[in-house]
């Protein structure tokens, strides 16, 4: 009892109005500090890929994820869905381009939405129980580093029930649309205006995109807004006038432009259908430069899956992997020169697993042993050392 | 102080002689925001130049990055740049924030920031010349101008703009100022292929400006893969020997290539190989 004594009494009144201050910013839903820095970050909704990021536990505010995937299986989708997801939950603004309404009729509902309110609750508190004190209060007022603080403000903050930052999603329920004004669509000008007189004023095709975010942006300045852009250049969605690298990149440029401008209330996070961009060409590389994290899915093809699922599930409780993972970039982690990131996974070799209850989980990558081999493994062991070194002599 | 710059650098990061160009390289995962930092750091610390010479002042041009980046990396050297820029020893411009993003009401500008509004070249270099002018006014000062990341007009600019309009651009400015800091970035996908017209004026902007550059420290990842405790690779290529060994008596220059790790805090180890 003798610590609490002494905080009330070094705590001054301009102290604890100083943490009110922070407890007021603080509640804004699915916002928290980063653990490394005190950055504001905010959830991806995919909490395998929040723990990726180079140790700020969140995709930090003011930074993009460029996602790119081959092949023609749409993994990026369902990163996308649970990002927007995410951001309908917690009040976000979502700002979905070059995609029409029926996008967002495919996001995944929350799981369990009745009962689990209260075992959420009851393990978020567990898991305080866990964390170390210092590093708890650190996640809630990082950003003050008050000594100060008084505990009932800290706790009556914690009790807002905004403490979940990123929440379980299930792929098989469909997420209840919000009020109108908060998911919105800017489709992609498909067809080219053929006036002769509007071609000479050379409106990009993002130009729309570009002026829909600044006036959202700048009418609403304390919300919170992602940025959701599917399948960018995909020839099914832009016109073939978007993919010229002056268009592309001067979007791109105009975006990183906004996420700077606007530090704390924006996020995006942008799909690359990589067949038709390969990694090799430069207009793809320029595409990588100006994001701030760029992730590339790998999918296994179908038939190894298939494969893999009727041999490996019924023995091995896990799901097979159903693609790989390569980080290339990370958010301000490579900003700075990289290093120094060890829970980051750079480098490491990281599979995923799409499954309707737990969303999309990235974990290290390990080859199952083979199932024909397990069988001569167990066969050698019965037969003793003997049978090999026959074996061995030919 | 000397711990800030990494032993092993400290004879190229020291200002460099007059009229000389270096070129940084960089790639995806291996950027030279930090090396950038530390040439700014080591010219604005620096207080061993004879008083007649002038304070040496820095002039960043940004292309991807905003100043509060900049400002966050260097107070972590224990620079703090908005002093500077009151002091009129560092000034900012920022091809970020307003090159293709609409105007919308009067931004406030700080002293000692500019920010492009225009996407042309002629526009964008008589910018900077200006910037340039407001510091060479009293006269007895050494400017080390800064650019970072030029090659996004390259990119951005489309059939307008080619590699050598850049070049010549580039020189324009070079004729007015001390010393010339250029990053750009160097990944193999810009460089070898050249099939697009996008490729093929980067890599000739490359190569151009590769070949009149003194001395050329190019960052990439390491070739045999990840490590915990390095982040990449700097080689450093010096380009006319015998200028730039004349007129630095101090530590001589050698080609060189050397690993480094950028620790969680910001600070930088450099060491060579098997250290």
């Amino acid at each position: 009892m003798s610590f609490r004594k002494r905080n009330v009494g070094v705590a001054q009144p301009g102290d604890l109005s100083a943490a009110r201050a922070h407890g007021d910013k603080a509640p804004v839903p699915g916002v928290r500090p980063s653990p490394l820095d005190g950055r504001l970050t905010t959830s991806t909704g995919t909490k395998s890929l929040d723990a990726l990021l180079a140790g700020h536990a969140g995709l930090a505010m003011g930074t993009s994820v460029l996602i790119e995937e081959s092949g023609t299986t749409d993994f990026g989708a369902a990163l996308l869905r649970y990002y927007a997801a995410e951001g309908v939950v917690q009040g976000h603004n979502v700002h979905v381009l070059g995609m029409n309404e029926s996008w967002c009729r495919e996001l995944p509902g929350l799981s369990g939405v009745d009962g689990a309110r209260e075992k959420e609750e009851t393990r978020s508190s567990d898991e305080r129980m866990k964390i170390a004190w210092r590093y708890e209060r650190l996640g809630e007022f990082g950003r003050s580093r008050d000594r100060s603080i008084p505990q009932a403000s800290r706790q009556s903050s914690g009790s807002h029930a905004q403490s979940i930052f990123c929440h379980d999603f299930d792929l098989s329920k469909r997420l209840a649309l919000p009020t109108p004004g908060q998911l919105q669509f800017v489709p992609a000008a498909l067809r080219q205006n053929l006036d002769f007189a509007d071609s000479k004023t050379e409106l990009s095709p993002f130009t729309n995109f570009i002026s829909h975010l600044t006036s959202q942006l700048s009418s609403s300045p304390t919300s919170i807004h992602r940025v959701i852009v599917p399948n960018i250049l995909s020839p099914a969605l832009y016109h073939s006038e978007a993919s010229r690298p002056e268009n592309i990149l001067q979007f791109l440029h105009a975006l990183r432009a906004l996420l700077r401008k606007y530090p704390e209330e924006l996020t995006a996070m942008i799909t690359l259908p990589s067949t038709l961009y390969p990694r090799t060409a430069g207009l793809t590389r320029w595409m990588e430069l100006l994001s701030d994290g760029v992730l590339e899915l790998a999918p296994f093809p179908s038939t190894a899956i298939a494969a893999k699922a009727s041999s490996g599930v019924s023995t091995v409780h896990e799901e097979p992997p159903q693609g790989m993972l390569k980080i290339h970039r990370l958010p301000i982690f490579h900003e700075k020169g990289g290093g120094g990131g060890e829970s980051s996974g750079f480098g490491d070799d990281l599979a995923f697993t799409l499954s309707r209850r737990k969303g999309l989980v990235i974990k290290p990558f390990s080859l199952p042993p083979v199932e024909g081999d397990s069988e001569a493994q167990q066969g050698l062991d019965g037969n003793q050392g003997k049978s090999t070194k026959v074996d061995l002599e030919f | 102080m000397s711990t800030r710059i990494p032993s092993l650098l400290e004879p190229y990061l020291s200002l460099p002689p007059e009229a000389s160009l270096i070129l940084l390289t960089s790639v995806l995962g291996a950027s030279s925001n930090w090396l950038v930092i530390r040439f700014i750091y080591s010219a604005l610390q620096g207080q061993d130049a004879p008083p007649e010479q002038g304070d040496t002042k820095v002039l960043l041009v940004s292309f991807m990055r905003d100043l509060n980046f900049w400002k966050e990396n260097a107070r972590r050297l224990g620079l703090d740049l908005d002093k500077l820029a009151t002091k009129k020893r560092f000034a900012f411009v920022d091809g970020l924030s307003g090159l293709y993003l609409p105007a919308q009401g009067s931004a406030p500008v700080r002293a000692g920031q500019k920010v492009l509004s225009d996407p042309d070249l002629t526009a964008i270099s008589k910018e900077i010349q200006h910037a340039i002018e407001m510091y060479s006014q009293d006269g007895a000062s050494r400017i080390l101008l800064v650019i970072d990341q030029l090659d996004l007009l390259l990119a951005t600019g489309g059939d307008r703009v080619s590699a050598v309009e850049i070049e010549e651009m580039l020189m324009g400015m070079r004729e007015h100022v001390h010393a010339t800091v250029l990053t750009l970035s160097a990944d193999s996908s810009l460089v070898s292929s050249q099939q697009t017209p996008l490729e093929s004026n980067h890599a000739a902007a490359l190569l151009g400006v590769a070949h009149t550059a003194d001395f050329i420290m190019s960052l990439r990842l390491l070739d045999s893969g990840t490590a915990r405790d390095v982040s990449g690779v700097v080689r450093i290529t010096v380009g006319n020997q015998e200028s730039i060994t004349d007129q630095r008596a101090g530590g001589k220059m050698e080609q060189k290539e050397l690993l480094y790790f950028i620790g969680g805090d910001g600070g930088v180890k450099v060491f060579e190989r098997g250290q």
